[in-house]
């Protein structure tokens, strides 16, 4: 997927209204062409109010949106070369797995041999059994369900596809494998897959790029690794994952001792350090680092293959700290601890530390 | 995918035409009650409400309203208690026959009353007992128990069967049960059951017309002069009989509304 | 607590079940078996001779009964049609605008049928409510539409019409609105959304309504005799005269059982489908 000539999807200055409340403000997106792009954000941060008026269930109440150049918010849904998969799934609970696929083409007067063919072609690309075609919805599993809800999507070759929080109701094994799937499913159809879920974890295992949500804004737009090592925000980063901040006040931040060359590096320059827990390791001796810190362990918990801990700094100020088993404390609760981390995996967000999140 | 605000308007429009479809023969039958002239024409001459005089004190009107109330109390009375049971034995309780007996509960709403009514008749005169508006009363209650089992039904659907264990479970015997637990839960919809009993038993005419035998009841009496000399007292009576139903259930939805004010809980 | 609740359930339905047995099996077997007497006898203890039967297919009764369904029919198929935009409105559209529809629909099925009938013969009659004014303000009359066969149809439309309104209401609401959205979504016109979709799954209410109807209008008696003059006899006319003026309970009876028998059946039937428990929203 290259950075193609123009985006196959462009809003500006996307508005909406309701009443008293604004949910959203003024948005702005160029989707890529055959990009998989996951839209995260908490709950009432307008994601699905946006989806919505993409797909053309809801009409803006200012701006535009553009599909290959062609002005589609005007446009009723029911016209536009685009597809939602719902949260429900919306299967039609009265016709069969076939039936379902079908609909779309059906709807387009396509014959019935072809209509049919073109269904188990669908099958056979979600990996169904071809007999699933005469199989009632009801007797279809949760997962069958999806495929057969994105079989039903793909049918009548829509330019994007919208998912609005389709995995959400699953159980983690199930959810997990669809993740993969779907991806995969992604890469093998090459359609532009717009993807809106509350789950991070999700969006980072599938996406291209990651758009965040925040009261009708998008803070941030970039792919996984670059939102996680360089957040443009608190919020994002503390979106993105547990997250230490500290004040940087003209080159010096209480609690954090730093080695020569990071007080090069961080002179004059205030703002809010953000440093992953995982990025720190454990000191001991004389070792030192381009920041490091020292308290004492007052909680520690196992998180499968590392172990968490929070120290209380000598400032006062709590940390997470994050290390592989092998490099585990010691003496557990109590011990005293000295951490550090390379100048790198601190980032530092211009926005002041006691900002509002 | 919403309905248009043009859609919508147009759909309010035609419900409200649709109500007033429904109650304009009412509207002909109120402007009559208080139309002067012996025999009636449009547009009205006169206005006067001396019909309402004569009917309030006409001997017949009297009589005729005591047999309607008579019948319709005990009406009420019965299918309340039976719809309490009967609901609870439709909706409530796994037992054996349930589901055939949810379905010959439902079988004589369906049965048309003229022919339930003439069935009656003649079941009574093989019986030997003779109609009067004692009988009536059954007849009512073979259409109405039925409705009034639905009625409280639909609340004892959403009853919560832990509700009745957890008061056994703490020691309470069958009667405190009852007492205690279902009664209260199901008041609301017994209530509302005899409410439609008393309305549908009040304005019914069919199954009266063959059960009452030598009484009669106010919607009797109606149709008897409707068919044949008709009588100016008849839409007076008429809106009378309606004034009577349209304050019951105005009273029975204010009080509910009140109650539930009171007891926001419920 | 199994035993408890099978032993409770038997108790409290033994009430009504045995009055309906008494009530309302009772009677009908005994219509039953007049039915099958000689004609003008009063009592069961003749040798059954099904006569009465004969009468009704030689004597052109069967023709009241053919008219009586036609009209039922007629009047089930108009009213599909009315209700369906209301129901849809009540169902997926309309607020609070639903509650007021309910209650002021189901008040008016409190008022006795004769009187609202009567306000329709007042209302259409020469002098009536609409031509007396119409001949007030223009000066021109013009005949009652009474007294005929179609406004028999138009009393049943209108007697009958919150029996086919709320099973359809009822039907409508459980049309999936994401099914809806989804086949819009895909591609759908509001007509193949209608087709498709809300036609489909709304059955069940559609089953419910029109049955209801057409049962309940099939048996109507009050329409045609108040609106419809002598124009037409429906059935349930013909068994009330037979009983009655004509002294001839085997007639009637007869007749009464050919009624109680396409309309039993049908109700028969209906009720078997409906599943009550799943209607009703059982919780346990």
């Amino acid at each position: 997927m290259t950075d193609s000539s123009s985006p196959i999807l462009r809003i500006s200055a996307l508005t909406k209204t309701f009443d008293d409340f604004t949910a959203l403000h003024g948005i702005d997106l160029n989707v890529r062409d055959g990009e998989f792009l996951a839209i995260v954000g908490p709950s009432g941060s307008g994601k699905t109010t946006l989806i919505r008026i993409l797909v053309g269930m809801d009409e803006p109440s200012d701006g535009a949106v553009w599909l290959r150049g062609n002005r589609i918010d005007v446009v009723p849904a029911n016209k536009r070369p685009t597809c939602m998969v719902f949260q429900s799934l919306a299967l039609f609970p009265h016709r069969t797995v076939g039936q379902n696929i079908e609909f779309p083409l059906k709807l387009r007067g396509v014959p019935a041999a072809e209509r049919k063919e073109r269904a188990l072609e669908l099958l056979e690309t979600l990996r169904l059994p071809r007999d699933y075609y005469t199989k009632r919805i009801q007797q279809c599993s949760g997962g069958e369900k999806q495929r057969v809800a994105l079989a039903r999507a793909l049918a009548f070759d829509p330019e994007i596809l919208f998912f609005d929080e389709p995995l959400s109701a699953l159980d983690y094994r199930l959810r997990k494998t669809l993740e993969k799937e779907l991806k995969d499913l992604h890469r093998r159809t090459g359609k532009t897959f717009i993807y809106i879920t509350h789950s991070l974890e999700e969006a980072m295992v599938m996406s291209d790029r990651i758009a965040i949500m925040k009261a009708g804004r998008f803070e941030q737009i970039a792919p996984a690794e670059e939102i996680y090592a360089r957040p443009v925000s608190k919020f994002v980063a503390e979106f993105m994952g547990e997250v230490n901040f500290f004040d940087l006040e003209n080159g010096a931040a209480p609690g954090v001792m730093l080695s020569p060359a990071a007080t090069g590096a961080l002179a004059g320059r205030s703002g809010t350090l953000t440093i992953r827990p995982e990025s720190l390791r454990k000191l001991s001796g004389g070792a030192s680092a381009d920041l490091s810190f020292e308290g004492t362990v007052t909680a520690e918990y196992l998180l499968g293959s590392r172990m968490q801990y929070r120290m209380t700094l000598t400032t006062g100020q709590e940390m997470i700290v994050e290390v592989l088993r092998e490099n585990a404390v010691e003496d557990g609760i109590g011990a005293h601890l000295r951490v550090g981390c390379d100048l790198t995996a601190a980032h530092l967000i211009a926005e002041a530390a006691d900002a509002a999140a | 995918m919403k309905t248009s605000r043009l859609s919508t308007a147009l759909l309010i429009a035609y419900g409200i035409a649709i109500l007033g479809f429904l109650y304009l023969p009412l509207v002909s039958v109120g402007l009559a009650s208080v139309s002067k002239a012996r025999y009636l024409s449009f547009p009205i001459r006169k206005y006067a409400f001396g019909w309402y005089e004569e009917a309030l004190t006409s001997d017949t009107v009297r009589d005729l309203l005591v047999i309607s109330l008579k019948v319709a109390g005990v009406v009420t009375v019965a299918s309340m208690v039976i719809g309490f049971f009967g609901a609870l034995a439709f909706a409530r309780y796994n037992w054996r026959f349930r589901k055939t007996y949810q379905k010959l509960i439902l079988l004589p709403i369906f049965f048309p009353q003229t022919v339930l009514g003439l069935a009656l008749l003649m079941w009574f005169n093989a019986l030997g007992v003779v109609p009067s508006w004692k009988t009536a009363i059954i007849a009512h209650l073979v259409w109405i128990a039925p409705i009034a089992t639905l009625v409280v039904s639909i609340r004892a659907f959403s009853f919560d069967a832990a509700l009745e264990e957890a008061a056994r479970d703490m020691g309470a015997s069958q009667w405190q049960t009852l007492k205690e637990v279902t009664i209260p839960l199901l008041m609301p919809g017994v209530t509302s059951a005899g409410l439609f009993a008393f309305l549908l038993s009040w304005g019914n005419f069919p199954l009266s017309l063959f059960s009452t035998g030598a009484d009669s009841t106010l919607p009797e009496w109606l149709f008897a002069k409707m068919v044949s000399g008709y009588s100016p007292l008849v839409p007076t009576v008429g809106m009378l009989t309606v004034a009577t139903s349209a304050v019951l259930v105005i009273g029975g939805l204010l009080l509910a509304w009140a109650i539930r004010r009171l007891r926001p809980d419920t | 607590m199994q035993r408890r609740e099978r032993k409770l359930g038997l108790l409290y339905a033994a009430p009504l079940s045995l009055f309906l047995l008494l009530t309302f099996l009772a009677p009908i077997l005994l219509v039953a078996g007049f039915s099958t007497m000689p004609e003008k006898v009063f009592s069961l203890t003749q040798m059954p001779d099904f006569s009465a039967y004969r009468t009704v297919l030689t004597q052109g009764y069967w023709k009241s009964v053919a008219w009586s369904l036609f009209m039922a029919l007629l009047a089930t198929l108009i009213l599909l049609v009315i209700c369906w935009p209301l129901a849809y409105g009540m169902a997926k559209v309309f607020k609070r605008f639903t509650l007021v529809l309910t209650i002021g629909v189901v008040m008016t099925l409190f008022v006795s049928e004769n009187i609202r009938l009567f306000g329709w013969v007042l209302t259409l009659m020469k002098g009536g409510l609409i031509e007396g004014y119409w001949r007030y303000w223009t000066g021109q009359g013009f005949d009652a539409p009474l007294y005929n066969g179609p406004i028999i149809v138009f009393g049943l439309v209108y007697v009958y019409l919150p029996f086919m309104l709320f099973p359809l209401a009822q039907g409508i609401s459980m049309v999936p609105d994401d099914a809806r959205q989804a086949a819009y979504d895909l591609g759908a016109t509001r007509w193949q959304i209608l087709k498709e979709i809300d036609l489909p799954l709304a059955m069940p209410g559609i089953m419910v309504g029109s049955l209801l109807t057409f049962v309940l209008a099939a048996g109507a008696m009050a329409e045609s005799k108040l609106l419809g003059g002598r124009a037409i006899i429906t059935i349930a006319d013909e068994v009330q005269t037979a009983f009655t003026y004509g002294q001839n309970w085997p007639l009637g009876s007869a007749l009464a059982m050919v009624l109680i028998a396409i309309i039993g059946t049908m109700a028969i039937w209906a009720i078997s489908k409906a599943d009550l428990d799943a209607m009703m929203g059982r919780k346990s």
